[in-house]
């Protein structure tokens, strides 16, 4: 690596070197047994120069011949985006939990068995329900230097488990996904089998709705399906290019006072987690939502530049990408209203829990239209029944005005950290 | 490579084995608005291991050649993981054979100064309406040569060239924000993307229209697509249904999916063909060494075959398609379609719509999925149709039905056939964008649910 950038500051103002080295082990389960067993092992260096003012960069998976790397990068600074910052300084790295000596440690035959429990599990309640599992665990290690002397590494577990039980009736299919990730290894078998089992308890019976609008709560595994739109409302190059809806909203209030919502790579053995970001700035928590009024964007250098602001240390990348903005964990704060008390308070709504279709629709202004894949009608404060072939639809930014309710019990789904959410609206088409 | 390949091959002990190795280089130029986000070129090299002992499949990706023998080692330890049961692949003959890159065009001649003021300019034609507000313009040529060889003596090296040229406008007007999107792409040469000056003109136009249209109220409706919509239609509420891995080891799903079985009317034919020159999914051998062909899934609206890798095609019983697929070398191959159409038969755009009391036209595609059961793709625009007139232009629509049902409410099938590559891909499991080409000509179909706002 240092070959590398003192090669290439001999001839670039400034550079950066980012190598990624990871381990992945994955095992999978198909039709209820164990079906594959994965290695993968990847290492790539990415170069980031600044020649003339101008950016350029290049990557490769063979760093014993750093020479071509170092002459594309160059050779596309000539064309490159000109700079608008200067690579950063070493600062002061915090200790951030994200590397878990269990998960690094753990065999696969252990994987297996949790499979199998899992698995076992689902099948000991409802034997006619074809099971899926993937378990895997991650081991990388991400390091990088620049001209100005920073030179940071950083290593980083990840352990997650899919667990997916499908039952198919002529014209009627039920697949139900439940899915735990975390930078920490912990036996999710049971909780995911329990709650597997759970939504397909409740979906034996099939209800009808007519079409109308209705109160619904959305489960936290249904929750990004709201927050795919606010993730590009605060991302710094929507901002800079002026196509967020959050722009000139800035201490304004976007959505209900109860709402808070942190970016936080810092969290303790959060999916995302990592002491920094991808060009080395050193991790902090940053606020996007306080009391519903909208407190940050977030930045990687380049676009912080050209805003005439400072980064957030949002800058995410791999060995073969440029940095660009993007959320860490993003923590929306629990509320204090148990779920079975936010059922029992509607009279005639729906539960929503998987959708298909998100990402279709004009997802930039917060609209989405999607089909209703694992969802249930709330009749009387109780969970009726199944409702499907509808379509539901509505506006995240809207709707966030108008939550009725913020759950307890957040979780991870992916790297968005959530409790369920209770809105006064949606609309259902039957 | 050959040489090597096989020699570390013949010294390991599994029932099968097999090694991938791809070399990718690629040039990249992206503009997000006025900004140049990225341009250079990068590369790439990889392989990935499959074995197979007794009931199971082992895996092993990796980067560096030089640790090929110890990795075919772990493929085999980790295959020893999995003692239960018996995996059957369905016998293939062994091939040889070098498939060198055919092309017009090589990118790899042409400088990146030349690439930089062609993108420059569509990006120049992209944001030059006052209402664009930004751009997101994307351009890469990719060179792979794949390598694979087998236990069972096959060794085939595939080299090809992909394009892509992805336009994105994005238009706005106080708080009203609108996209449309065209993707250009298949394997080729520079060729294919040249000359591109009225498509991007064309997508700002689109979003700058779409600004004006209302957002739609949602309904049932009998619908007209266009072609791109007939291909995400055939691809999405067909094509991933055919696709054997699901069902080969689900008897329920078996039954429901029988050979046979009436899924609409005489007129529908949908085919699944990779050795279409100059397509997305264009490819004459898959990533297991099976030649591929020509598939016919639905004739004359009947459930005929489906798509097959050689493991669930000896489990069914049926013959390999030459669908294994893996989206790079990091990848296991699984089943996958690659050139997905309907086929043209005779009504006209008029008759169909002459023929509407109420309805919709919708055209452009914004994306879809499905969930085997249940589909949705979105339109970037819609026309209501009244009294066989169109009428209004509306926008934020998804459309969505079910797969069993819809397939026979196709009721008049145009004959203006045309396949699109595009340049995004498609999805499965973790492996996506893998380069596949939709297409279809004209269709209505009758009672299809659309959400709107």
């Amino acid at each position: 690596m240092e070959r590398i950038l003192d090669q290439a500051i001999s001839e670039a103002q400034e550079a950066e070197v980012y190598q990624v080295r990871s381990q992945v082990k994955t095992v999978k389960f198909q039709a209820n047994r164990l079906k594959s067993v994965d290695s993968a092992s990847e290492e790539g260096i990415g170069l980031r120069v600044i020649r003339k003012g101008k950016i350029g960069f290049s990557s490769t998976t063979d760093g014993d011949d750093p020479h071509l790397l170092i002459q594309r990068a160059l050779d596309s600074s000539q064309f490159g985006q000109e700079a608008h910052f200067r690579m950063p300084s070493p600062g002061k790295v915090p200790l951030v939990n994200c590397y878990d000596t269990r998960t690094a440690a753990l065999e696969l035959q252990e994987m297996i068995e949790e499979g199998e429990k899992a698995i076992h599990l689902v099948r000991k309640k409802f034997p006619y329900l074809e099971c899926e599992a993937e378990i895997e665990k991650m081991e990388r290690e991400v390091s990088i230097i620049n001209s100005r002397g920073l030179s940071q590494s950083y290593k980083k577990t990840d352990y997650q488990f899919f667990l997916y039980g499908f039952l198919a009736r002529e014209e009627e299919f039920l697949g139900v996904g439940e899915e735990e990730s975390s930078s920490r290894y912990r036996d999710s078998s049971r909780t995911l089998a329990e709650r597997l089992i759970e939504l397909v308890s409740l979906a034996k019976r099939r209800v009808g709705i007519s079409s109308g609008k209705y109160p619904a709560i959305f489960t936290s595994k249904a929750v990004p399906l709201l927050l795919g739109s606010l993730k590009m409302g605060i991302n710094g190059k929507v901002v800079q290019k002026k196509v967020s809806p959050l722009l000139r909203k800035m201490r304004t209030s976007i959505a209900s006072s109860s709402l808070n919502i942190v970016d936080d790579a810092t969290f303790p053995f959060g999916p995302a987690s990592s002491p920094l970001d991808g060009e080395g700035i050193p991790s902090r928590p940053t606020r996007i939502i306080e009391k519903g009024r909208l407190k940050s964007f977030i930045y990687d250098l380049q676009t912080a530049g050209l805003m005439r602001t400072r980064s957030t240390a949002n800058a995410a990348r791999s060995y073969d990408s440029l940095p660009s903005p993007s959320t860490t964990n993003l923590i929306l704060k629990e509320g204090k209203v148990p779920f079975e008390e936010m059922i029992k308070d509607i009279k005639e709504g729906i539960l929503v829990d998987q959708v298909i279709g998100s990402g279709q629709g004009n997802t930039l202004m917060g609209e989405f239209s999607v089909n209703l894949d694992l969802g249930y009608k709330i009749e009387d404060g109780k969970i009726k029944g199944r409702v499907k072939d509808v379509m539901i639809s509505g506006n995240t930014y809207k709707m966030l005005k108008e939550l009725a309710a913020i759950g307890s019990g957040a979780r991870f789904v992916g790297s968005i950290r959530t409790p369920p959410l209770y809105f006064k609206e949606i609309n259902v088409v039957g | 490579m050959k040489a090597h390949l096989m020699s570390c091959l013949n010294k390991v002990r599994a029932d099968y084995v097999e090694i991938r190795y791809e070399e990718i280089r690629a040039t990249e130029i992206h503009y997000v608005g006025k900004e140049l986000e990225r341009i250079g070129e990068w590369e790439e090299k990889g392989g990935g291991i499959r074995a197979k002992l007794k009931g199971g499949w082992s895996f092993v990706s990796f980067n560096d050649l030089e640790s090929l023998e110890k990795n075919l080692d772990l493929a085999v330890k980790q295959a020893r993981l999995l003692r239960r049961g018996k995996i059957k692949l369905a016998p293939v003959a062994p091939h040889d054979e070098i498939i060198s890159l055919d092309l017009g065009k090589d990118p790899r001649r042409i400088s990146l100064e030349e690439k930089y003021f062609l993108l420059s300019r569509y990006n120049q034609i992209l944001l030059s309406p006052e209402d664009i507000q930004t751009s997101d313009l994307k351009y890469a040529d990719t060179h792979t040569i794949k390598y694979f060889v087998n236990s069972e003596g096959t060794y085939i090296q595939q080299e090809k060239m992909d394009m892509t040229l992805g336009m994105t406008a994005i238009a706005r007007k106080g708080n009203n924000i609108q996209t449309a999107h065209e993707g250009i792409g298949g394997t080729g040469g520079y060729e294919i993307i040249e000359g591109k000056e009225k498509e991007a003109e064309e997508v700002s136009r689109r979003a700058l229209s779409l600004l004006d249209a209302e957002p739609f109220p949602g309904g049932r409706y009998t619908i007209i697509v266009d072609p791109k919509l007939a291909g995400i239609f055939a691809h999405e509420a067909f094509g991933h249904l055919s696709e054997a891995d699901f069902l080969y080891e689900n008897k329920r799903l078996a039954r429901i999916m029988r050979l046979g079985r009436v899924f609409g009317s005489e007129e529908l034919d949908i085919i699944d063909e990779a050795p279409i020159k100059g397509e997305g999914g264009y490819y004459l051998y898959d990533d297991e060494g099976v030649p591929a062909g020509k598939t016919y899934l639905i004739r004359q609206g009947k459930l005929v075959r489906r798509l097959h890798s050689r493991e669930t095609a000896a489990k069914m019983g049926e013959a390999p398609t030459g669908n294994a697929r893996a989206v790079s070398y990091e990848y296991p191959p699984i089943v996958r379609m690659s050139n997905t159409y309907i086929a043209p038969r005779g009504k006209t755009l008029e008759e169909m719509i002459d023929e509407v009391e109420e309805g919709l036209y919708v055209k452009g595609f914004r994306g879809g999925q499905t969930n085997l059961e249940m589909f949705t793709f979105s339109p970037e625009e819609g026309y209501i149709i009244k009294k066989g007139k169109l009428g209004k232009k509306f926008r934020d629509m998804n459309l969505t039905g079910n797969i069993f049902t819809t397939l026979s409410n196709i009721d008049a099938v145009g004959g203006d056939l045309v396949l699109f590559t595009g340049s995004g891909g498609c999805g499965k499991g973790s492996q996506y964008p893998l380069s596949v080409a939709t297409g279809g000509p004209h269709l209505r179909i009758k009672d299809v649910v659309v959400g709107g706002r």
